[in-house]
């Protein structure tokens, strides 16, 4: 793993990316190794998570005995379980034979990717669009897998937004990435400022999509496109 | 229009409204646990002490009236707990409660929840109370496009979209906004759609005693698009109508074809 982060420093350094991504880079690296998860120790720790909603909804002042909540401890459990499934999955699983080599030059663009996820703020879901532009340097890769590998777990739009272009960028090593980020918190909508039609939107650009104007506009353009 | 002339006992119905209401009440009561501390020592509204028997039609009105089952000192009192529990989901999960973006996050979480589910704290008849006004009105009101928000009580996963209400009064009207509460004080809760839509037409029907009305929720459940069968852009619609608005198709449609232009 060490000596695959510093060809990619070296890459970086030689073609324009700045410091902050490599920091980046380095928490996304440290991410996929902290308290990671396995399938079965989901289901061994499905009765603590039970309890924790049993819990939650007596606290509210529910009455867990009612007919409609009598298995939600155990849906509700399994359901973020789904969320937040990013925790046990490495990339090197999701990526090992989706990269090609391919000998195209151009722009590559995958947009109106439906995003879902859960904000680690207030554990309520946010969701919107990713736009993904980049170009290749002789290879390319299922690009909605890669993606949506990111979305799963606690998440903050600024950081899934640059781990998707980092996630990318170490890959494929393209020429460029650039990430776009439209979503819709509901912590804002439905609590808080109860804001019904903001949206956040955040982007990444990388490589020659920093450098070059031009490009960034025509990904800009051909991704707003409707 | 000739719904303002139609039949009037329909609308005296306060509890069946000319369905099997009384069960589905009974539904709407399910959840409600009666808190004795803080209670009202109303011995005959504790509905959950009496899952299958049909309340008579007094006993509903008062349920209506007091339906309050948690207080502010409640949510106080109960917040360690929930936050608690919410340390515990975020370690079961495998992530790391003490780094930085997840230190304060069960209690935004707890805070968060308890919001969602507000409509526990609030009763109708404190909303209602002052805005009931007699006029000599007997053409239809509809307020549409309310936003509403709720979470789905099997996933614990947000419910949001819009709610259309429209009724016919019979000599007393309601202030507009307070339909807008009244969505508010039901949806907010842990709730399934077709519930919420009977729950906010029987309030206004009880509070108004109107010759009719008619409720339509189109709404987008997070646990279907989130998780499960992942179906981004299904909507799924429930309508109650009451009154002249089930009895007369005319009126109906009329109300349908209002809420859609």
């Amino acid at each position: 793993m060490n000596a695959h982060c510093d060809t990619v420093e070296e890459f970086q350094c030689n073609n324009g990316f700045s410091d902050l991504i490599i920091d980046t880079k380095k928490s996304a690296v440290h991410r996929k190794h902290e308290t990671s998860r396995k399938e079965d120790e989901d289901e061994s720790r499905l009765p603590a998570l039970e309890a924790a909603y049993t819990n939650i909804l007596r606290h509210l002042g529910e009455d867990t005995h009612r007919e409609g909540l009598l298995r939600t401890p155990l849906r509700a459990a399994k359901a973020i379980q789904f969320l937040t499934k990013g925790y046990h999955e490495t990339i090197e699983d999701i990526l090992n034979n989706a990269i090609f080599d391919e000998d195209h030059d151009e722009m590559v663009i995958v947009k109106d990717i439906d995003m879902f996820s859960l904000c680690e703020h207030h554990l309520v879901p946010f969701f919107g669009k990713v736009h993904i532009g980049y170009i290749p340097n002789k290879k390319v890769v299922g690009l909605s897998k890669l993606v949506i590998f990111f979305f799963f777990f606690f998440l903050v739009q600024e950081r899934l937004t640059k781990q998707i272009a980092v996630g990318i960028h170490e890959a494929l090593q393209p020429k460029g990435v650039a990430v776009v980020i439209e979503a819709a918190h509901m912590c804002m909508v439905m609590r808080g400022v109860q804001k019904m039609n903001s949206r956040t939107v955040t982007s990444a650009m990388l490589g020659v999509y920093l450098e070059d104007p031009k490009t960034r506009e025509e990904f800009l353009t051909l991704s707003q496109r409707a | 229009m000739d719904h303002s002339k139609h039949s009037r006992n329909t609308s005296t119905d306060k509890k069946d409204s000319g369905d099997t209401g009384g069960s589905v009440l009974n539904g709407h009561f399910d959840g409600m646990v009666t808190r004795a501390p803080g209670g009202t020592g109303r011995s005959s509204a504790a509905p959950a002490a009496e899952p299958g028997s049909r309340v008579a039609a007094a006993g509903v009105m008062e349920s209506w009236r007091d339906e309050r089952t948690r207080s502010v000192e409640d949510n106080e009192m109960s917040l360690p707990s929930l936050a608690a529990a919410y340390t515990t989901i975020l370690r079961g999960l495998g992530e790391d409660p003490q780094r930085q973006g997840l230190l304060k996050t069960p209690w935004r979480a707890a805070t968060a929840m308890q919001f969602f589910t507000k409509g526990y704290q609030e009763k109708i008849i404190d909303v209602l109370n002052d805005a009931i006004f007699d006029e000599d009105h007997d053409e239809m009101v509809i307020v549409k496009d309310i936003d509403m928000f709720s979470m789905c009580e099997h996933h614990l996963v947000p419910i949001f979209g819009r709610v259309h209400i429209g009724y016919l009064p019979n000599k007393r009207v309601l202030g507009l906004s307070k339909l807008a509460r009244i969505v508010e004080i039901y949806s907010r809760r842990l709730q399934v759609q077709e519930r919420l839509t009977k729950q906010i037409a029987v309030a206004i029907t009880e509070a108004l005693q109107p010759t009719g009305v008619g409720v339509v929720i189109e709404a987008t459940h997070m646990c279907m698009v989130m998780r499960g069968v992942q179906k981004m852009n299904s909507k799924t619609v429930t309508s109650t109508m009451l009154g002249v608005f089930r009895e007369d198709p005319k009126t109906r449609d009329e109300f349908l074809t209002l809420i859609r232009s």
